[in-house]
């Protein structure tokens, strides 16, 4: 493949790369990552600390890079997770890290000029899973599916999320990052004002409408509707909240033989699901981004919304919610034909290095680091990180399954079978696409038949050219 | 005297202009500009699909009607500050919306304009005056028109402001005369106050013309160009094709074919404004 | 020299600067109370979305959308946050400066460029390629400014971007002063010029004077502009200590779970320095010119 070649002098010699004390690394590490989930314990909000002095310090070996830094690109959300990281790499390698959080929608843009204009600032960078395709073909980041091989009893590559793996780092048959963050959705909803109406949490996409119309039609008077629907016309917004019904239904955005699919079944009952609560939810649905649905939700105005999983630590702080213990989350509903509740992937990030960087070395470690077993746990126990699991073992830890009791078996359960969205280097020309005509839906303006037609005929276009 | 100006025009105007042209000829992505000629490739894509006319016109429609009330409430309270005689302090009341910061001004009327739970539904919600929220940020018709409210708050200061200078510089014994030989007051300011105002006015309406054209933060913050394609308005769709779809020839075309609308929307402005300066010059 | 004005405009009686109200010949305090209302309607309009920010600063989370303009259980939690969140003082100073800059080149690129074209009738074609400058949105242009300034190392400094503003609003500054110097009967440089004063020294010491107002909105006009830029700021100048106060506060909003309390306390700390420096400024506004001096 052509990137081999381009890559292959990038690539590390063999004398230039001197081996990370693999023992001492874990060892210091699971000290860490014990020392800060003892520390993070719990559903109580915690002061975000740094590790523990408690870990034994390093001999001079693992301060072999200090002296040298190390830059990241950090989407603004993960900037409290980054920050951690940041601190805690320098405790251990010496290297000072710097952090630079950018708001999401210019962390493309900001990585490839980046990389482009020769400025070369960065030197990993926090990427959207879906935009990997087009960072690949604009040559921003490392093939580091080499180094994985190399290093894969260090990294142990079979324990990431089966679900994620790919999905996040595998373009034209070679890896180009590591997953660091497995966002998904899930429905979170109000339990006191379902047993006011004597409702059960929602199974079917039917249970969720019927439970908001009732709720809506009693309780509008007094504010209160039955679901906060986001329709806000940017990708990640409404673009999430169709891939939620899409996954419900089974459907997909691609057929298996990769030609776009939202003519199908699946997709149009997605639509047509999505059109149908408009009346039902929150006002107005067009007009509605995470600043309205979350404070409604949180306030008790709005009785379900689909939403990230951090959404259950905010609503258990008293200082952002009014529904604190009056809450549960239960998985995407399923509709159709398909009874298997499925997780959509919407977000997700991975970690990758920039094909700019003078420092590949010092930047695959941090990568491997970051995305390593106990980083991603004390990172995932922490209240307020924002960051989900990569792992299995992460996944199933006790002390994420303690931190996150109500979450974990539902995430579990859903995993398997994700939702991912388009992969292609055109993924963004894609969504946006197909963004405009949710858009349209949502808004009344066209039927959600001839919307997908039109879509579908944009994505045919898009991925001829 | 030229040499400066006409320096800072080649460095922000012509080679960024020369750039843009070259990307508009070609396939270009933000990773890989100027990657293979396309020649007449993306304006035959903009043609082709109707929804760029559309944005043209609907941006035309916008900026023309919202920027002429701008320019005649702004005349207005520039003549109530003087009337008044306020002083500095009122005056620097009055600047407050146009200091405010871009994302603040959408945040602020995001917030008023929200249906459930904004300032303003839930205060006609409490007085009684309407029984369901309103939504003109989620409305396809009105949404335009709060976006126009949001930018008329934002920018009615700087045509207040520019209105107010512009009076303190009119002769006060042209209107002595006036007044001494007994013309009544409203010949007064059609005869008078307004042909000597009509350069300043016409030169701040031209101006208020091509920044309201340019309208990006207040989309960018309120709707994102929706709901559907209510408020998509042409410099939020090439910041879309540029920096969100990554591609840059697409925006470069738009960019030309834009600046060419824009042309021909000043332009009779342009003359007017000449027309009016030789006729009081 | 005796080219300055005698008579300025606002010391005479009001009913002389609106021949349109000399019809009202109405007792005094009735007069005035329709157009005291007038004023506070307009007022009102103006401060309300303001104090309503200022308001929501000492909201919770939860109570940004509740309807109320007053928050019930007020937290003064957000003001100390958001310096802890992002170090604002280092971003304000940096917006000012550059702001101040930018203002700075806008004049002096501008200022000599309408004298000209306007008096001298040198380069006619300039104001209309200007105002095309002006015309297109800055997206495109990005690209090529940034990489202009990487070559000359000027990217992520307060110089580079303040250059690139200043330049930006040539046009805007063209374009108002425009109609300010053409006010100024050119009987009065001819005069000048006559008795061998420079074009330079005409400029400085009879144009200027004179509209002053013109000259002094003008720079606050283009000071405004300059500090809240967003899209050049975020582009040209991403290093975190080299951030403008406009996209510090666009950090905030790239939150999915969006705090605005603490975004308002930041933008109102963002506004303060502009309005006192708005505030201070204003009094340049007044004084004006008379066609007497032309006698």
């Amino acid at each position: 493949m052509a990137y081999q070649t381009n890559y292959r002098k990038n690539t590390m010699d063999s004398k230039d790369f001197t081996p990370f004390n693999r023992r001492r690394f874990l060892g210091t590490a699971s000290a860490l990552g014990a020392a800060g989930v003892l520390a993070a314990c719990g559903k109580d909000p915690v002061p975000v600390t740094a590790a523990p002095a408690s870990a034994p310090a390093p001999a001079a070996d693992a301060k072999k890079y200090a002296g040298q830094s190390l830059n990241l690109l950090f989407n603004q959300p993960h900037a409290v997770a980054g920050k951690l990281l940041a601190e805690e790499f320098e405790k251990l390698t010496g290297a000072k890290v710097t952090v630079t959080p950018v708001p999401y929608d210019q962390l493309h843009a900001q990585a490839t000029l980046d990389v482009q204009s020769g400025a070369h600032q960065f030197d990993v960078i926090d990427y959207f899973y879906h935009t990997l395709g087009a960072l690949v073909a604009d040559k921003v980041v490392l093939d580091v599916t080499d180094w994985i091989e190399r290093d894969k009893a260090q990294i142990q590559p079979a324990d990431f999320l089966p679900s994620l793996y790919d999905t996040y780092t595998l373009r034209d048959g070679r890896r180009w990052g590591l997953p660091y963050d497995g966002d998904t959705h899930v429905l979170f909803y109000n339990t006191e004002i379902f047993a006011r109406h004597k409702l059960a949490a929602p199974k079917t996409w039917e249970d969720y409408y019927q439970a908001a119309k009732l709720i809506t039609e009693k309780e509008s008077a007094n504010g209160i509707y039955g679901a906060a629907v986001q329709g806000f016309k940017i990708p990640v917004i409404v673009g999430s909240s169709y891939a939620n019904r899409l996954a419900g239904f089974g459907g997909s955005f691609f057929t298996a033989d990769g030609k776009p699919a939202l003519t199908s079944p699946e997709a149009v009952a997605a639509a047509e699901e999505l059109l149908r609560i408009v009346p039902y939810a929150l006002p107005t649905p067009a007009e509605t981004a995470f600043e309205h649905a979350l404070p409604a939700f949180l306030s008790g105005k709005a009785a379900m919304i689909d939403f990230w999983t951090d959404l259950g630590v905010t609503a258990q702080d008293p200082k952002s919610s009014q529904i604190v213990d009056k809450w549960s989350l239960v998985q995407l509903p399923v509709g159709g034909k398909n009874t298997t509740p499925r997780a959509a992937l919407n977000a997700g990030f991975g970690l990758g290095i920039t094909t700019g960087t003078q420092k590949t070395e010092l930047a695959w470690e941090f990568v491997k680091w970051a995305t390593s077993k106990d980083i991603s746990l004390q990172q995932d126990v922490l209240p307020g990180s924002g960051i989900d699991p990569n792992r299995t073992s992460v996944l199933n830890h006790p002390d994420y399954i303690k931190a996150a009791p109500l979450l974990q078996p539902q995430l579990k359960a859903a995993i398997g079978n994700a939702l991912a969205w388009p992969l292609q280097a055109q993924s963004p020309k894609l969504m946006d696409a197909l963004t405009e005509q949710l858009a349209l839906i949502v808004a009344g303006k066209k039927k959600p038949k001839d919307a997908l037609a039109s879509a579908q005929a944009s994505w045919e276009q898009l991925l001829k050219a | 005297m030229l040499t400066p100006a006409s320096f800072g025009l080649a460095v922000v105007c012509i080679v960024p202009g020369l750039y843009t042209l070259a990307l508009a000829f070609t396939h270009s992505s933000l990773g890989q500009p100027l990657a293979a000629w396309s020649g007449l490739g993306n304006f035959h894509a903009l043609f082709q699909n109707p929804e760029f006319a559309q944005t043209l016109l609907r941006t035309v429609l916008y900026a023309l009607p919202a920027s002429f009330i701008q320019l005649s409430l702004g005349l207005l309270i520039a003549l109530l500050l003087q009337a008044l005689r306020q002083g500095q302090f009122v005056r620097s009341l009055v600047l407050l919306p146009l200091m405010t910061p871009p994302v603040l001004v959408g945040v602020a009327w995001k917030l008023l304009l929200a249906p459930a739970g904004g300032l303003v539904n839930g205060t006609l919600l409490r007085l009684g005056w309407i029984a369901e929220p309103v939504s003109l940020l989620g409305s396809d018709t009105w949404a335009l028109p709060a976006l126009a409210l949001a930018d008329t708050w934002q920018w009615l200061p700087f045509v207040v402001i520019l209105c107010f200078a512009a009076l303190q510089t009119l002769p006060a014994d042209v209107f002595e005369a006036a007044a001494l030989d007994g013309a009544s007051t409203r010949g007064i300011f059609l005869k008078i106050t307004l042909p000597l105002l009509a350069p300043a006015l016409l030169g701040i309406f031209l101006l208020r013309v091509v920044m309201s054209l340019k309208t990006f933060d207040l989309v960018y913050i309120l709707t994102a160009g929706g709901p559907g394609r209510a408020t998509a308005l042409a410099s939020y769709e090439v910041w879309k094709t540029g920096l969100q779809n990554f591609d840059i020839g697409a925006a470069a075309a738009q960019t030309l074919l834009f600046s060419f609308a824009v042309a021909a929307v000043t332009w009779p402005i342009l003359k007017a404004l000449q027309w009016v300066e030789r006729r009081t010059g | 020299m005796s080219y300055l004005p005698n008579t300025p405009t606002a010391t005479l009686p009001p009913w002389q600067l609106l021949p349109s109200l000399k019809k009202l010949r109405l007792p005094w305090p009735r007069q005035r109370i329709w157009l005291r209302a007038a004023l506070l309607a307009v007022l009102a309009f103006f401060i309300l979305p303001l104090a309503f920010l200022v308001a929501t600063s000492f909201k919770t989370r939860d109570e940004v959308l509740s309807g109320q303009f007053l928050p019930v259980r007020p937290t003064l939690a957000n003001w100390p946050k958001v310096f802890e969140i992002a170090p604002l003082h280092w971003h304000l100073l940096n917006s000012l400066a550059v702001a101040v800059l930018s203002v700075l080149v806008t004049l002096t690129l501008a200022v000599p460029a309408v004298y000209a074209v306007v008096k001298l009738r040198r380069g006619p074609l300039l104001a209309g390629a200007l105002l095309s400058s002006y015309v297109a949105p800055p997206v495109v242009a990005l690209l090529p400014l940034f990489f202009l300034l990487r070559q000359l190392g000027l990217n992520n400094s307060i110089v580079g971007l303040g250059l690139v503003d200043g330049l930006m609003n040539v046009p805007v500054a063209f374009w108002l002063l425009r109609s300010f110097f053409k006010q100024i009967p050119l009987a009065l440089d001819e005069a000048a010029w006559l008795d061998g004063v420079g074009y330079w020294r005409t400029l400085w010491r009879i144009n200027l004077p004179l509209i002053w107002p013109g000259l002094v909105s003008t720079g606050l006009i283009c000071l405004i502009l300059s500090y809240n830029e967003f899209l050049l700021a975020s582009v040209l100048n991403s290093r975190p200590d080299m951030r403008t106060i406009t996209v510090a506060i666009s950090l905030f909003q790239g939150e999915r779970i969006v705090n605005f309390g603490q975004m308002a306390a930041a933008s109102l700390v963002g506004i303060a320095p502009v309005y006192l420096l708005a505030l201070a400024f204003q009094k340049y506004l007044i004084g004006g010119l008379s066609a007497g001096a032309s006698r």
